[in-house]
């Protein structure tokens, strides 16, 4: 498509609206990690710190408990993709290659989760993981949620666009359905394992009520949690919490920022196609 | 479900001449190892499903029709709790909140992405994947970390504020004052979610043939025109579902209230679902039983308008092309 010089123009003045609108919350709270405490919110206004000090990003970097909160949910978080996947995967080869007795019912059994609002067993599924004696572990995070209706439902599209004629020929050659998967399914799957393993990061880095509800250890705090904490114990000063929730958006964003042709693909994908 | 049942593409069974051993039996046999293989490949989704959705959501029916509280045994009061719900003003007015919320929230996202879609779909390769990872940034921010934002932002001396002084207005108290209250709780949730609403949009736009808009504009058709006849027209299943799925999302709101203004000032942010968590912290007595109840009518509200939504995506595409 050719354009005209105004157009053009137009179109460059348009880029960077609209990314100055998107971005600037996200700049506001790098640059307000910036100031000093008498600075942040200081009258008459003023856009940028009169020096631009480090003090905030190195007094949160300093917090040991700071430190622990992203290490314990990195860990976790990692974990929980980890499982994820695998719970997932292995039920959406199933549903996409297999044939088996019950397998409508099993289908709707599996998918119907993604109908029932968190909020219907939010209290209910705090008592299962308390009667299980999970409260207060890794395990309370990593468990209950690795199951998801969404991620199954979206691998087993991309497996349902494999062709046939391979598997046939491995079963032909004696293959089981297991080395099958195992060397045909699971070695083409990085594009939907990059994608979904983005979103399980992203659901469990960015968990809030969960955490709260579940882990009252320190030790186990987690991130989004403690920025909480922070806000509800600390939350005058605005330098250092910007600073800290600066600091603890920035691995979402480095994903994002690595992983983009895949993410912003997989929404496609995910959309409604 | 069951229609989404349909696009199982089952794979066909191979034809005789195709199995080396030859014979019915061996089939049989193939069968019988592909259902052992099947179950154990599902069996950890169905237990851990079991587990941490189904039964937890059987409960949760159950002892909605309990009385419970510390002193007492539980009571079996039957469906009374139901009524003590659809009796509850306060359960309404956090429903009237819940769609205020969605009224606010979704048409304004809707229309911010299609207008951001189709001003992508101009741009070069380049710049396009550019604005794409841009408009999609705030979607990988925490809500957390959103309304923390948000609340620096609408204090006094903030930077909203500041920039409405320079068109000489204010200061707001936007968080504090009850009539702008969910206005500005509204705000950080279209920000959070329009990235992923245009990206949508947009895979639909582009499937839009591009010698339809080339017509129309040989015929004289101005953007508005072409928006109107062409682009909305042919979008109408991808708009219906973003519209739907968006209310449903919409109405569950919970965590942006929680930490922005714990559902104040005067219940004026206070969403249904803040309401029933907030309604699980009460101490009064068998605040568990109502909460529960009340999460279940919720459900069931949500439940309908999800039915709502399969039968709309599966509508079929009666317009396409």
């Amino acid at each position: 498509m050719t354009k005209s010089v105004p157009q053009r123009v137009f179109s460059a003045v348009l880029i960077t609206l609209i990314s100055l609108s998107v971005m600037f919350p996200l700049a506001w709270m790098a640059i307000s990690g910036f100031k000093g405490k008498t600075e942040v919110l200081r009258s008459p206004f003023q856009f940028f710190p009169d020096m631009w000090r480090w003090d905030n990003y190195s007094a949160i970097l300093a917090d040991p408990q700071f430190m622990r909160a992203m290490g314990v949910t990195v860990v976790g978080a990692l974990i929980f993709t980890a499982l994820s996947l695998t719970v997932n995967t292995l039920a959406a080869y199933a549903f996409a290659r297999l044939e088996f007795t019950g397998k409508r019912f099993w289908w709707v059994y599996c998918l119907t989760p993604m109908f029932i609002p968190a909020m219907a067993i939010l209290l209910t599924s705090f008592m299962v993981v308390s009667d299980l004696g999970m409260l207060d572990t890794l395990a309370v995070l990593i468990i209950p949620g690795a199951a998801s209706a969404g991620q199954m439902f979206f691998i087993r599209q991309f497996y349902l666009g494999f062709p046939i004629a391979v598997e046939e020929a491995a079963l032909v050659d004696g293959a089981t359905r297991w080395q099958i998967f195992v060397r045909v399914f699971l070695p083409q799957s990085a594009a939907p394992f990059v994608v979904m393993g983005i979103a399980s990061y992203l659901a469990y880095w960015n968990a809030y009520v969960w955490p709260v509800l579940t882990i009252t250890d320190p030790d186990l705090t987690q991130i989004m949690q403690f920025l909480g904490n922070f806000r509800s114990d600390r939350g005058n000063d605005w330098g250092l919490l910007m600073a800290g929730s600066t600091l603890a958006s920035l691995p979402t964003i480095g994903l994002l920022l690595i992983f983009q042709r895949f993410i912003v693909n997989g929404v496609r994908i995910s959309g409604i196609k | 479900m069951t229609a989404l049942d349909s696009r199982v593409a089952a794979p066909p069974d191979p034809a005789p001449d195709a199995e080396p051993r030859g014979g019915r039996r061996a089939a049989a046999a193939r069968h019988g190892r592909d259902n052992r293989t099947a179950y154990l490949m599902i069996a950890p989704m169905v237990v851990l499903l079991g587990i941490f959705v189904f039964w937890p959501l059987a409960n949760s029916v159950y002892l909605s029709t309990f009385k419970i509280s510390f002193y007492q045994e539980p009571e079996f009061v039957g469906l009374d709790f139901y009524q003590y719900v659809l009796e509850s003003p306060r359960f309404w007015e956090s429903i009237v909140v819940g769609l205020y919320y969605a009224v606010l929230t979704v048409p304004t996202g809707i229309v911010i992405a299609l207008l951001l879609a189709s001003f992508i779909k101009t741009l070069s390769r380049r710049l396009a994947s550019y604005m794409k990872v841009t408009v999609y940034l705030p979607a990988v921010v925490s809500t957390v970390v959103a309304s923390v934002l948000f609340v620096f932002m609408y204090q006094d001396e903030g930077v909203i504020n500041w920039m409405l002084s320079l068109l000489n207005h204010g200061p707001v108290n936007w968080l504090n004052d009850p009539s702008y209250a969910l206005p500005a709780v509204a705000v950080p949730g279209i920000w959070l979610s329009f990235g992923v609403t245009t990206l949508i949009l947009l895979a639909g736009l582009l499937d839009i043939p591009e010698n339809y808009y080339e017509s129309a504009q040989l015929d004289g058709a101005g953007f508005f025109q072409r928006l109107f006849k062409i682009t909305i027209p042919l979008l109408k299943n991808v708009l219906l579902y973003l519209l739907v799925t968006g209310f449903t999302l919409a109405i569950q709101l919970f965590e942006l209230p929680l930490i922005m203004t714990n559902g104040g000032p005067v219940d004026a942010t206070t969403t249904p679902n803040l309401y029933i968590f907030n309604s699980f912290r009460d101490l009064t007595p068998y605040a568990t039983s109502f909460s529960l109840t009340a999460s279940l009518m919720l459900f069931v509200v949500l439940g309908a308008i999800s039915l709502v939504i399969f039968k709309l995506v599966n509508s079929d595409k009666a317009i396409d092309g």
